[in-house]
């Protein structure tokens, strides 16, 4: 294999075999399944979603009422309820700007980390992640819920104890601040590895030579950083970066789960649990979709330069 | 790509998906009425039913229906609006359903419940049965969601644990004897903060309200009303004061704080008599261990006292039930509900102290105890929460649970009280 | 002089190496240690931080598999490894064979369907529960494996195909090329060429496709409704509202049971995986 790649063979015919290969409906057929999964079960929910966004949807319509047609009334609700919606939507990405930020800093400390310290230390380094990013997140959720336990939880027991002060029955999640400190601890302590991992692979390949010799050179080690290491993976944190804004946006589990255990909902909702709420909770399927409809307006406004670019490469 | 590729591309998605729409089957089409043996399922709630009741029922369908079967689903009361909504909308949908009273509004009035007829309705019980949940079941005049049993709270103690404190006669002396009793390792009322329905009496008994639907067909709250703060005044301080729970906590396994002696007072359903005085070593595996030689021994029932003396006005806990619009087979699941409508299975039920769904069978809850003395005149004080279809959205946005427990946490009362009604009104006024 | 501050400087990696393992271990280990335990030593004044032989106790795994109340166990193992294994074997495959076809054709559509692909995943899911519902209603499948999974495949699908679109594409069409003019038919180059240079992007993806099918509950939640096809995550969260205010200790061993196999399936694809994201992710 290794011989192939590194001896590109002389290509005189490859029109030839394109040519050749040209059946047009060959990749549609290698799409179909794709397509007929995806169509109907993401194209259908997402027309019904749009038309239910102009309807008055309730459980009486689930259970086979015709729906009624509101207009944009659905809309009207949404977009000017700023304690509910906005406020909502506002959360959702501060929490995801700070979310990714955290992950994405302490995972490049953590792949550093691995890059410096020797052979046992990495293994030991990278058991502890391993474990923390094949912990099921409803089980991590619940065993936090479990640490941060009001009556009984670790954290107010060794409290109490360092302290002296009465902890037990002080409750984490009811202050919607150390409710989205302890969130963000799920979240980064679940996120981190699948960063630190990814960047560490990236790092391995920058070659050693380029190192040594900017060492040699003098520069410093954060010089090094800046000027060779990040830009060699400057693409893998770009696709991390994404990936994890995609994945902290839609967050889901860790607060329905901190919510069940005792946290104020509304103070604390995010947009998935929010649209959660107002769809399976209370019924309001016509609003819940305007929602979604909505919030998909806004990721596509922010994620246009984005599918931009990546159609840019993709041409070429 | 330029704006006129995408909108192509959004016009393509949409014109697929509209060729593939048909296959989403949309309408309610009823199932053809099939006769015969078949399977029923009955979704009871959380643990109320005793394993006797279960067994009956089960036993006394098979013989009834020979050759069908019926299975008991127990189901969690949390995030149980949430289920009901989709289950009861689907084509395997459960026959019959237990539902808490306060939420059976939600589905009465959107069709998710068979109707039970006039004749059906003086067949199973017709006036005999408990007016006010009978109500909670009705849309529109009509009978969808009849009673399943009633069971008010009372307040249980241990005269191993009160020693000489005098036993509290009016409400403000059950608050002072709550916060005298507490210690760090005694709560003198032990009160998670998420438990709302204990909360409402003090509201009540305060001259507080709920909610009241004015003429105009418009809700208002009045937690906030004098009468209501006054009453959350008292709760605080028994939350705060008197009370070891922890502010966020949910009212589960409330014996468990009871059984190792750390509570003075319990204010709980009547049922949980039957787990405090459980064995310490329960023979399954997943039993919760009661306290049955020690603090079961000599388990005291009290209603909760009212402002002037006698019983306070305290919440209408209960259960409705019904048979679900969906279910595959009414006659089979008519033949369950008339046996859990039964007089010999509201017996039983009657027997660990619940209320049954009929008032003639009120004489067969044990009156003898003071637990029993205590749940009758708890229950001839009862009262319900709104009657709004959408008072059941109250409930699953959890907006009681998050304002008591802030109240619990020690949060100004007047503030959270002024939330607490604008968020309900907003609800029942949408 | 040197020497010493790069002695010292080692120590303090190590010592930062070996804080950085107990913060990512503590709650697993936490989760172990209170799952070994009996009920009177996680709690209180007389918390235990590890399960002695004198307080060792296997009761909490024993109340969680047979407990008599609760959801069952046995069948929630296996629908949970069905669907996953299944929704695995569909993702991987289905959307193996549309990656191939967005880069080793060109085709009139094939930037539009890479689009549509990428704006499907900005759809929050919780928005389309009932969308999804009735769809597999109103195809019978309620409560099946079947139904649950093809809900899930659907989930995962334009993820596969948009990652797996970036490692077909990290190996060149050249060598296809190459291996044809040696004689090989199409379709023989690939699988003889392509095909194992891309088995660390397949792994990759594959890990993401069973977070989905091992973790999700709320389409569960939706889909299967009776006790006996519950899930695993179904079956803990069940176990957890009705055990979590006085049995911690059986909680956390529902816990543990749910993450077994987990951990197994990430220690297996581990090192394959991590080569195969950076390689998808540098074309990606």
């Amino acid at each position: 294999m290794s011989s192939t790649l590194l001896d590109p063979p002389v290509a005189p015919s490859h029109q030839e075999i394109r040519q050749k290969n040209r059946t047009p409906y060959l990749p549609w057929l290698m799409l179909s399944a794709t397509m007929i999964l995806l169509g109907v079960l993401t194209g259908y929910p997402v027309v019904r979603l749009v038309v239910m966004s102009f309807q008055e949807y309730e459980r009486a319509q689930l259970m086979g009422l015709p729906a009624e047609w509101v207009g944009f009334d659905n809309y009207a609700t949404i977009l000017t309820d700023v304690d509910g919606f906005w406020t909502v939507l506002l959360r959702s990405f501060v929490l995801m700007v700070v979310l990714v930020v955290i992950t994405m800093v302490i995972g490049m400390l953590v792949a550093l980390l691995m890059m410096r310290v020797g052979k046992a230390l990495r293994l030991l380094v990278s058991v502890g992640l391993l474990l923390a990013w094949a912990m099921p997140s409803l089980a991590a959720t619940t065993v936090w819920g479990w640490i941060f336990d009001t009556q009984y939880g670790v954290v107010n027991n060794l409290l109490t104890a360092i302290t002296g002060d009465r902890w037990f029955g002080y409750s984490w999640l009811l202050n919607p601040l150390s409710f989205f400190t302890i969130l963000t601890c799920i979240v980064v302590w679940g996120a981190v590895p699948f960063v630190a991992f990814t960047l560490y692979a990236g790092l391995t390949q920058v070659p050693e030579e380029v190192m040594e010799a900017a060492q040699l050179d003098g520069a410093s080690a954060f010089q090094r950083f800046r000027l060779i290491q990040v830009p060699y993976v400057r693409s893998i944190i770009t696709v991390l970066v994404v990936l994890s804004m995609i994945w902290d946006l839609k967050l889901f589990t860790q607060v329905f789960v901190l919510q069940d255990i005792g946290g104020d909902r509304e103070l604390t909702n995010t947009i998935g649990v929010y649209i959660y709420q107002m769809g399976m909770a209370q019924g309001h399927y016509g609003l819940a979709s305007a929602i979604g409809v909505v919030f998909v307006a806004v990721m596509l406004a922010i994620a246009y330069p984005y599918v931009r670019r990546t159609l840019r490469e993709d041409e070429q | 790509m330029n704006k006129n590729r995408l909108v192509g591309a959004a016009a393509s998605a949409i014109t697929l998906t509209l060729a593939l729409s048909a296959c989403g089957n949309a309408g309610g089409a009823a199932a053809p009425e099939e006769t015969g043996p078949g399977e029923v399922r009955v979704w009871l709630v959380g643990t109320d039913t005793p394993p006797e009741a279960r067994d009956y029922l089960k036993k006394t369908f098979e013989e009834a229906n020979p050759g069908s079967t019926l299975t008991i689903e127990e189901q969690a009361w949390d995030g149980l609006v949430d289920k009901y909504t989709t289950a009861l909308a689907g084509s395997d949908a459960p026959d019959v359903v237990e539902i808490g009273n306060t939420q059976a509004a939600a589905f009465t009035s959107a069709g998710y419940f068979r109707e039970i007829t006039a004749d059906e309705f003086e067949n199973l019980g017709g006036a005999d049965l408990l007016p006010g949940f009978v109500e909670a079941g009705d849309w529109e005049g009509k009978h969808y969601a009849l009673p399943y049993y009633s069971g008010s709270r009372v307040v249980f103690y241990s005269e191993q644990v009160l020693g000489d404190t005098p036993v509290p006669t009016t409400l403000d002396e059950y608050v002072e004897t709550a916060v005298d009793l507490k210690t760090d390792d005694l709560s003198g009322v032990y009160w998670p903060g998420q438990d709302w329905y204990n909360a409402l009496p003090f509201i009540w008994e305060n001259g507080g309200y709920v909610a009241e639907q004015a003429e105009d067909g418009t809700w208002d709250a009045g937690f906030s009303s004098e009468g209501g703060l006054a009453g959350l005044e008292q709760i605080q301080t028994i939350m705060t004061k008197g009370n070891n729970a922890p502010s966020d906590a949910q009212e589960t396994d409330l014996q468990v704080p009871f059984c190792e002696g750390k509570v003075a007072f319990l204010s709980a359903p009547s049922w949980i008599q039957w787990s405090i005085n459980a064995p310490e070593k329960p023979e399954d595996p997943d039993g919760v261990p009661g306290c049955a030689s020690t603090y079961g021994s000599d388990l005291q029932g009290l209603a909760l006292p009212g402002k002037d003396g006698g019983a306070a006005q305290v919440f209408a806990g209960g259960s409705n039930i019904a048979i679900a619009q969906k279910s595959a087979r009414p006659d089979l699941a008519m033949s369950a509900y008339e046996i859990l409508l039964s007089d010999e299975y509201q017996s039983i039920l009657a027997g660990i102290g619940l209320f049954p769904a009929k008032t003639s069978l009120f004489e067969k809850v044990d009156q003898s105890t003071s637990i029993g003395k205590a749940a009758a005149e708890a229950a001839a004080n009862a009262k319900l929460t709104p009657a709004s279809p959408k008072w059941a959205d109250v409930e699953s946005q959890s907006l009681l649970q998050t304002a008591f427990s802030r109240i619990a946490a020690g949060d100004d009362v007047k503030t959270v009280a002024e939330k607490l009604d604008a968020d309900i009104e907003a609800i029942l006024n949408s | 002089m040197i020497k010493i501050r790069k002695r010292l400087a080692d120590t303090g990696y190590g010592v930062i190496a070996v804080i950085v393992f107990a913060l990512s271990a503590f709650p697993v280990y936490w989760m172990v240690s209170t799952s070994f335990l009996p009920n009177n030593r996680i709690r209180g004044e007389n918390l235990a931080f590890f399960p002695t032989p004198d307080v060792f106790t296997l009761d909490n795994y024993r109340s969680a598999m047979f407990g008599q109340v609760r959801a069952p166990f046995p069948p929630a193992v296996a629908n949970s490894v069905g669907v996953t294994f299944l929704t695995l074997v569909i993702t991987l495959v289905v959307g193996f064979v549309a990656a191939l076809a967005l880069t080793r054709f060109q085709f009139k559509g094939r930037r539009t369907f890479i689009v549509l692909i990428l704006v499907v995943q900005m759809i929050p899911g919780e928005a389309m529960i009932i969308s999804m519902f009735r769809i597999i209603d109103g195809w019978q499948l309620l409560n099946t494996i079947i139904g649950l999974t093809i809900v899930y495949a659907a989930g995962v699908l334009p993820f596969t195909v948009w990652t797996l679109r970036g490692f077909v594409n990290g190996v060149p069409k050249e060598l296809e090329e190459a291996a044809m003019i040696d004689g090989c038919s199409r379709v023989g180059a690939f699988w003889r060429v392509t095909f194992p240079l891309l088995a660390p992007g397949l792994v990759a993806t594959g890990v993401f496709a069973f977070i989905q099918a091992w973790n999700e509950f709320v389409m569960a939640l939706v889909i299967m409704q009776r006790p006996d096809s519950m899930t695993l995550p179904l079956w803990l969260r069940t176990f957890v509202q009705a055990t979590q205010a006085t049995n911690w200790g059986a909680v956390m061993a529902a816990s543990v049971l749910i993450a077994i196999p987990a951990v197994i399936f990430f220690l297996i694809v581990q090192g394959r995986m991590t080569g195969g994201l950076v390689s998808g992710a540098v074309k990606g």
